[in-house]
């Protein structure tokens, strides 16, 4: 499932200038209505604002975004953009350590935060009435955060209790990072884990978070989207009274080298006691929005859904009603800052050889390949893939979520707005002419995480 | 004060009642709908049918074989899904306005002529498998698993809602007929809609949606016992990180003192940073990303569990932690600013459970399930108001057992 249908987390970013040559070739269709309807401005400072409303509830969210998240990450200190996550809710000038998270809750709201490779989003949902307040603490902690030394020790123990949890005691996790390391690279942008390295995140100082506040968290890098229910000359001017005086400082361009010519290990294979299901990975390099063959971008979503997407796909019927896996999936996100991954994975059916399961989906793909993509099923795809496009205006988190992440990301606002448009314009040849490109070409890594026994 | 909540409109049918909250902003309807039952009535040995069988609902029904009938909710960007619950049973559906007698026609369907094709079942109950060894490969899953076993060793929620991988093995077609004809019955179930439709349009549509189940009402399982406190239990798994996972008994969900349960096990192990859990093991100690502890409800009861990973090592000082604030909780009560704290949040968050047609339905299905009375939302900040400290510390004195937890430790933790 892509991200937009999933309408989940974030993604995506980079500095504009080599985004609009690729991604804003886009024209809509006449009388195509765009999703949210966002209106978008920019401050003085250079900070960007997006205003998605829904009238449904008298409720509201503020959604943060940072251009920079985990790729932007000092080389050999991975995690300083998602510790530096943890340390912004550690006070600012007028809000004490703690007391923005205390007062979002003495007012009957959420909030919390989020690491992307991309991105980093700071975010409240409140009753519509309280958006002054949390836009004045939001504006604080941009402004003036505290980063106080004392608390860089407990929270490091905190940010490793993290890692500990998500990764080193999940057996699944912890093999999905060394993959990734695999394809990438241990030290690439794309081959760290967000949350860092462990011996990295033990190493991170506090002169390397106010060095990454420095550089990232600048007005001319940073999105301000507002969800829910607000008027909007209103609104308007709480954001200019809020945020206009934050300082403008330059803005950084990304850094974010192409992927190695060969990935450092096309095979890994690892057994561990813990696993009782094998299971196998495969990863490409693939374009993205940004970076690459941005025409192949979208096709790549829709060859997904087409290989892997449950029922109906070419993977369900190769390796599941054969009896070989229990599971079997494909993805593709193309909204990604710098290159981007086509993956596929499928859990083997216990009794089933893995050779015998990566046979069959290497059969797959080979057919794929050379007879080109089926015009029925990239038009049965498009349509699933599409049907559901409005259900993002069902609930308040999908436009500000969709929307920043692209903002920030460097990304047009049309691939949010206009996404269902420009999945319908895709064409066999295009996902045939992206599978060539992508498949066939030698820059991916097979993983099998076994069972001891296995 | 009256705390915020969309006007419910309550339609009568002949099975049962509807919670309807119309709203006609975004051209999209959810509806949830549930039956007792469950995993509850599952005969010994067959743990795991009501699940598996609630997963071949979507898997084919009439005419429709499994990749037609999953063509059919897609295509139209429907989201169909059945549940067995471990005291329950619940359909949910979400559908574009355009698509909502589409969908419920596809609903009627799958509840009332399954299919149960043998190649989709070989396929269903090999994923339920793999599903079931999976989820012991982490410590939280065999903490959950050893924590429940504990609690209740004698009941079905003392076993895993979706079976063990022995019970699934043995699991066949006829078995699962025989749970979906205990389970889908035309009485007995509660129903939750909301969004973009009208009370006469639902009273018209939704009979046609359980038309053909058999006449009466579900199977229900045994009572449940008591929540058992049972010795620690560790266990061995190798990994840096341990799992801990605790509980005591609660109360009933018509106990008078629910309210003022809430309030206080906001303050105490609430979600977000504000409780006394969080603060202490977290903020102050480093020693978990997250910890949280509340109200679990199953058969109409309350158990209080939480859970929270740590490092092998300060396994025990966690759990020292913990039973200082249980115990600090117990003979004192809350602080009158906490107090406050927690009845602001919670009158205060209501609106954000009316924010998508999801949440609403469902929110609907669950106050029906605990038998609330349709202005329990609106009437509830003056329930909490009334509330004193008083009351708070004679209800954490009466109901908190700081050397009465149950505690499992899974992992490889060191200075128990």
């Amino acid at each position: 499932m892509t991200r937009r249908a999933a309408l989940a987390s974030a993604a995506a970013a980079v500095a504009a200038p080599p985004l609009a040559r690729h991604a804003a070739a886009f024209t809509p269709p006449p009388g195509e209505r765009p999703l949210f309807g966002a209106r978008i401005w920019s401050l003085p400072n250079g900070m960007r604002v997006a205003f998605a409303p829904s009238r449904r509830i008298p409720v509201i969210m503020q959604y943060m975004f940072y251009g920079a998240g985990g790729g932007e990450d000092p080389q050999g200190i991975s995690g300083v953009a998602h510790y530096m996550e943890h340390m912004m809710f550690k006070g600012s000038r007028n809000v004490p350590n703690g007391a923005l998270s205390q007062r979002v809750a003495r007012e009957g709201g959420n909030d919390n935060a989020f690491t992307s490779r991309d991105v980093t989003a700071y975010y409240q949902q409140v009753e519509a009435s309280r958006l002054a307040l949390v836009m004045g603490m939001e504006a604080d902690r941009f402004a003036f955060p505290l980063f106080p030394a004392d608390d860089m020790e407990p929270e490091r123990l905190v940010v490793l209790e993290e890692r500990r949890q998500r990764t080193d005691a999940n057996p699944r996790a912890l093999f999905r990072e060394e993959f990734q390391a695999a394809l990438w690279g241990r030290q690439h942008w794309h081959g760290r884990p967000i949350i860092g390295w462990p011996d990295e995140i033990r190493a991170i100082r506090h002169a390397d978070l106010l060095a990454f506040h420095e550089r990232w968290y600048a007005p001319a890098n940073a999105v301000l989207v507002i969800a829910g229910d607000a008027e909007e000359g209103e609104l308007t001017r709480l954001v200019e009274q809020h945020y206009g005086g934050v300082a403008a400082r330059p803005a950084q361009a990304r850094d974010r080298p192409a992927p190695p010519a060969a990935p450092p290990e096309r095979r890994l294979v690892t057994r561990s006691r813990a696993i009782t299901e094998a299971t196998y990975l495969r990863s490409w390099v693939a374009p993205s929005l940004t970076w690459g063959d941005a025409d192949h971008a979208w096709a790549l979503e829709v060859l997904a859904h087409l290989l892997g997407s449950g029922q109906g796909s070419l993977m369900h019927e190769a390796l599941i009603e054969t009896g070989l896996a229990t599971s079997a999936n494909a993805g593709f996100d193309a909204d990604n800052v710098g290159a981007g991954e086509f993956s596929i994975s499928a859990i083997a059916r216990r009794g089933t050889a893995p050779e015998a399961l990566e046979a069959a989906t290497d059969a797959v793909i080979a057919r794929l390949l050379q007879g080109g993509a089926e015009p029925e099923r990239v038009a049965r795809s498009i349509r699933q893939i599409t049907a559901g496009a409005l259900l993002a205006l069902d609930g308040i988190g999908a436009a500000p979520r969709l929307i920043g992440n692209a903002l920030a990301s460097g990304l047009p606002i049309e691939t949010v707005e206009f996404w269902p448009a420009r999945i319908r314009a895709v064409t066999p040849e295009q996902v045939t002419a992206a599978a060539r490109a992508v498949l066939a070409a030698p820059r991916d890594c097979v993983g099998w995480l076994l069972p001891e026994t296995a | 004060m009256t705390g915020f909540s969309l006007p419910i409109q309550v339609i009568d049918l002949p099975g049962g009642k509807i919670w309807l909250v119309e709203d006609h902003s975004v051209p999209v309807v959810s509806l949830s709908w549930s039956w007792r039952g469950g995993a509850a009535p599952e005969p010994p040995g067959q743990e795991g049918a009501t699940s598996l069988m609630a997963a071949m609902l979507g898997e084919g029904a009439g005419d429709l074989p499994a990749r037609n009938f999953a063509d059919a909710l897609r295509d139209d960007a429907i989201n169909l899904g059945f549940d067995g619950q471990r005291d329950g049973f619940e359909g949910s559906l979400r559908a574009l306005r355009d698509a909502l007698p589409a969908a419920l026609r596809l609903a009627r369907l799958a509840m009332v002529e399954p299919r149960f094709d043998n190649d989709a079942f070989e396929r269903v109950r090999a994923r339920a498998l793999a599903g079931a060894r999976q989820s012991l490969e982490t410590p939280r899953g065999q903490a959950s698993r050893a924590f429940w076993a504990g609690a209740y060793p004698t009941h079905s929620a003392g076993r895993p809602t979706g079976g063990t991988p022995e019970s699934i093995a043995a699991l066949t077609i006829p078995l699962l007929r025989e749970a979906h004809d205990r389970q889908l019955r035309a009485t007995g179930m509660l129903i939750g809609v909301s969004g973009a439709i009208d009370a006469a349009s639902l009273r018209s549509m939704i009979p046609a949606l359980f038309a053909g189940l058999p006449e009466g009402a579900p199977a229900e399982g045994p009572e449940l016992p008591a929540f058992e406190h049972f010795p620690r239990r560790v266990v061995p798994m190798a990994f840096p990180q341990s799992t801990i996972l605790f509980g005591q008994p609660g109360l009933a969900v018509d106990d008078p003192d629910w309210e003022a349960a809430q309030i206080m096990l906001r303050i105490l192990g609430g979600g977000g940073f504000s409780s006394r859990l969080m603060q202490a093991v977290r903020v102050e100690r480093g020693l978990t990303y997250g910890v949280s502890a509340g109200l679990d409800v199953l058969f109409g009861q309350a158990i209080i569990s939480g859970g929270l990973a740590t490092e092998n090592g300060k396994v025990g000082e966690a759990l020292d932690v913990i039973q200082a604030e249980w115990r600090r909780m117990s003979e004192t009560g809350p602080t009158e600013a906490e107090r406050d704290d927690a009845i602001a949040y919670l009158t205060g968050s209501q609106p954000l459970q009316f924010t998508d047609s999801r949440r609403i339905s469902s929110t609907l299905l669950a106050l029906q399930r605990n038998n609330r009375p349709l202005d329990w939302l609106s009437a509830r900040p003056d329930r909490l108001n009334a509330i004193s400290n008083a009351q708070l510390a004679a209800l954490s004195k009466r109901m908190l057992k700081p050397d009465g937890l149950a505690v499992v430790v899974a992992g490889q933790p060191t200075g128990l």
